[in-house]
């Protein structure tokens, strides 16, 4: 523990500029992957412990095609769907063969996905760590703002994510599919009396949580290191952020990411050792204080 | 067991689903309550069995207020009720639901210390088994017994607690003719030798003028008319709420 | 005449021990008796995990928690202290039922919407503690040092028959011991939870108190578990805490039958008895694995024991 340290930053604009960003990008990437697992959960009450290799597979797949056209947009916007296709088929080929059955079936599926894929990743792209490195059109000098390094990529990354949150949250209260969604989110039976294809609003809401966590794979890779298993951690976390945030809400999810990004970013200068049992310690405080979710209906 | 009814009130979102009503229930009688749908008779029954608090007014129980007891304080003073869908253990078989269910009502469900079921439980889930008639079908599970007898076992459950006040929510839902007729002498088999006060909700106007010594009609959530059959049968008002949202309905 | 269920569980449970036992008298194997230790704490594992998981409905996604932490507090009081292994293997469960009394209290409290999101995240707290703190747990690297054979009842563990008689025993009094609880009248109470919580509370079950004690318990015997898998390993590994592990333990589980009693403990067999087959052949467990449970996820759909039982009904009743 440093508290002298976390002090000392925190009186500092510099320090306080460096580290918000980099809490700015951690949970920007956060909230593009848990949207999609609180979208999924909210229609099809199921919860997606694949989620995070969608994410895994937008970076490898981010990875590869950037070697292969020089073009980052044209890498980012391949990961995205990617995954978006991988999401559906996911949900087509082996989700929707155990809607019906018990929930460890499900856990089940998702976890086998999981093992496949690590294991897969090894095979295409080696076990070894890959670093992508900063797309070429953003290899130049940072901005300085009160003295704090903001390298233009980060600046780039969160006004991406901070659109999507914009376009998810106009989607979701505008567009019938939105409303759809969000009738599905609060009762399922509903949606199905109301004569809604059930079946293309799971593929729809799996394409798009894919699709989300995707982007969110290949927006990291320039800035984090790929490696199997990365899609774990970020998993754990965007649960996290989905417990913390209430189930469903995507409002709820874009705070507790923030929320998340910051204690992160913090506590590494104040609490180096234990930076990720005070996400679980936050996580914890949380629930018994509001065992809903800040955003989440009261049962 | 007498329960008196009085000045329940219950509003959901506005709407006033239960309106100021008042009722006795003379202990060991058998009554209906009937009313179009929408009136209000599950919530009625919901605010008896503690299913959700009311808003005001009192359920007394032998001159006792037990409107701010939980449901399962209600059920250990007597009050027992069975479900418009019948609510059983789907993966027990019909001797095993009663069991556990008398197991719970003794307070041995958390034991640990011994096999199940505890002494004495058998025998009791057993004579409850053949009060209601379900002995030939004990050893099977209740997600494969028909639709009678599951309702049947809901009711069997909620006699293994011993009830004096006895709620049943549309008992001969969903049965062909036949069926409801056999389901309603049951019913009133146990009332007899139970000496329960039972308290009936029922579409059937048939069973119903045949059955129960008394009949209440609850409209828009409130108290239209009570009386015996005859008294209802020829009641105005009553004749005037049924045939009007009768002819609205169709 | 019927024997009592009860005696004829001890009847089962003594024969079976009498056969495990006997088997190295005939013929030794170093193979088979690596595999009868290593499934006594998977069985464990795996079978303490029917508890909440089949018995009562509540998917925990967490136990192998449980299983790290009774394993690296023995460890750690083996290497730490003077203490006898009895008395260490008690403490040690002991922790882990305290442990799980804990995070038992904050999770079933909550919506069971997402239990098993929030016990893999205690799951993930406690992976992440055994990781940086290394001082203590030697972190990734796991506990290194060996635990210190103490002689107990003249039986030396570093023996590796004697490690077989002793794993077997110890898992076999685990299993009875688990048997007692699902066919207490609190196990018949968590089929109901099951079932229909709301009729089960409206028959005066507190839920949250039963689903706590299911929790609790099934805490302690994967702390059990646990403690025979650092028996094994002389140690032990962040591996045994981390969610793969709890994966497993759901697999096995699935895969052996979540209604027999046996089922999980069937499953722990097979799954240990593929991953030596497939090891032999490939890195890639991982794949195969996955590639196995989606088999049975998709086609097979219950599990072996569940399968017989319908295939002969009522013969186990």
């Amino acid at each position: 523990m440093d508290l002298d340290a976390l002090g000392a930053c925190l009186t500092t604009p510099a320090c306080v500029v460096t580290q918000a960003t980099s809490g700015l990008i951690v949970g920007m990437l956060l909230f593009l992957v848990a949207a999609g697992v609180t979208l999924i959960f909210g229609v099809l009450k199921i919860v997606n412990f694949a989620h995070g290799t969608f994410y895994m597979l937008g970076g490898y797949v981010a990875y590869s095609a950037l070697g292969a056209t020089d073009s980052y947009a044209l890498a980012v916007l391949s990961a995205t769907l990617a995954m978006a296709l991988f999401g559906v088929v996911f949900e087509r080929a082996l989700m929707s063969r155990v809607y019906g059955s018990n929930v460890l079936m499900q856990l089940l599926v998702c976890y086998a996905v999981v093992l496949i894929f690590d294991d897969v990743v090894k095979i295409v792209w080696g076990p070894e760590f890959h670093a992508m490195g900063m797309p070429p059109a953003f290899q130049v000098p940072p901005l300085f703002i009160a003295g704090g390094v903001v390298p233009p990529f980060y600046a780039v990354l969160i006004v991406i994510a901070a659109l999507i949150a914009i376009v998810l949250g106009l989607g979701l209260s505008m567009t019938r599919l939105g409303k759809t969604v969000r009738a599905a989110a609060i009762n399922s039976q509903m949606v199905s009396a109301l004569g809604i294809n059930t079946t293309l609003l799971f593929a729809i809401v799996f394409a798009v949580g894919g699709g989300l966590a995707g982007l969110a794979g290949a927006l990291a890779a320039p800035v984090r290191s790929l490696s199997p298993g990365m899609g774990f951690s970020i998993l754990i976390e965007s649960f996290i952020v989905t417990v913390i945030g209430g189930m469903g809400s995507i409002g709820g999810a874009l705070v507790s990411a923030l929320l998340i990004g910051m204690v992160r970013a913090f506590g590494t200068i104040g609490f180096p050792q234990f930076t990720d049992g005070l996400i679980y310690i936050v996580m914890i405080a949380i629930l018994l204080l509001r065992p809903q979710g800040l955003f989440g209906r009261s049962p | 067991m007498k329960l008196e009814i009085r000045n329940l009130t219950k509003t959901f979102g506005g709407v006033r689903a239960i309106d100021d009503v008042s009722l006795d229930f003379p202990s060991g009688s058998l009554s209906a309550v009937i009313g179009p749908n929408g009136a209000g008779k599950s919530t009625f029954f919901n605010l008896i069995s503690g299913a959700f608090p009311a808003d005001t007014g009192q359920v007394l129980l032998d001159g006792d207020d037990v409107v701010r007891l939980s449901k399962t304080a209600r059920m250990q003073r007597g009050i027992g009720r069975a479900f418009q869908v019948a609510s059983c253990f789907p993966t027990m078989t019909v001797a095993e639901n009663l069991t556990a269910a008398v197991t719970a009502h003794v307070g041995q469900w958390g034991n640990l210390s011994r096999r199940f079921p505890p002494p004495g439980v058998r025998e009791r889930a057993g004579e409850v088994m053949e009060l209601i008639g379900l002995s030939h079908v004990a050893n099977v599970e209740a997600a494969i017994l028909s639709h009678g007898d599951q309702k049947l076992l809901d009711i069997a459950i909620a006699l293994a607690l011993e009830p004096k006040v006895l709620l049943l929510d549309e008992p001969t839902a969903g049965m062909g003719p036949e069926e409801r007729w056999r389901m309603i002498e049951r019913v009133r088999g146990l009332w007899e030798q139970r000496k329960l006060t039972l308290i009936f909700i029922e579409h059937d106007m048939d069973i119903v003028f045949r059955i129960a010594s008394t009949i209440r009609v609850l409209c828009y959530g409130r108290l239209l008319a009570e009386g015996t059959p005859e008294e209802i049968r020829n009641n105005q008002s009553v004749i005037d709420a049924y045939l009007g949202t009768e002819a609205h309905a169709e | 005449m019927k024997p009592h269920p009860a005696s004829r569980d001890v009847v089962i449970a003594a024969v079976a021990l009498i056969v495990v036992l006997a088997i190295p008298l005939f013929h030794r194997s170093p193979a088979f008796e690596d595999f009868i230790i290593r499934l006594s704490a998977m069985a464990l594992f795996a079978t303490s995990l029917n508890l909440p998981v089949g018995n009562t409905g509540m998917v925990s996604f967490g136990h192998g928690m449980f299983y790290g932490l009774g394993a690296y507090a023995f460890a750690l009081m083996m290497q730490m202290t003077d203490l006898s292994l009895p008395v260490a293997a008690v403490l040690a469960v002991s922790i882990t039922t305290l442990a799980s009394f804990c995070v038992g209290a904050i999770c079933v409290r909550l919506s069971t919407d997402y239990f098993a999101f929030i016990t893999l995240a205690f799951q993930m707290l406690f992976y992440s503690v055994v990781i940086s703190w290394q001082s203590l747990t030697g972190g990734d690297q796991g506990l290194r040092g060996g635990i210190p054979r103490r002689e107990i009842f003249g039986f030396e563990l570093s023996s590796q028959l004697h490690l077989y008689q002793f794993c077997s025993v110890v898992a076999v009094l685990g299993l009875l011991a688990l048997r007692h609880v699902s066919t207490s009248p609190l196990g018949q109470t968590l089929r109901m939870i099951r079932d229909n919580e709301d009729r089960a509370s409206f028959l005066g079950v507190v839920l949250w108190r039963a689903r706590l004690l299911a929790f609790t318990i099934a805490g302690a015997f994967a702390g059990l578990g646990g403690v025979l898998a650092a028996l094994f390993v002389s140690g032990a590994y962040p591996e045994l805490a981390d969610w793969p592990n709890s994966g497993q333990a759901i697999f096995a589980v699935m895969l052996g039958g979540i209604n027999s009693f046996l089922g999980p403990a069937l499953g722990a067999a097979i799954l240990l008895a593929l991953n030596d087959a497939v090891t032999r052949f490939t890195e890639y467990y991982g794949l195969v694995l996955g590639i196995v449970i989606l088999a049975f996820a998709v086609g097979f759909r219950r599990g072996v024991l569940d399968f017989l039982r319908l295939a002969w009904p009522r013969s186990s009743k």
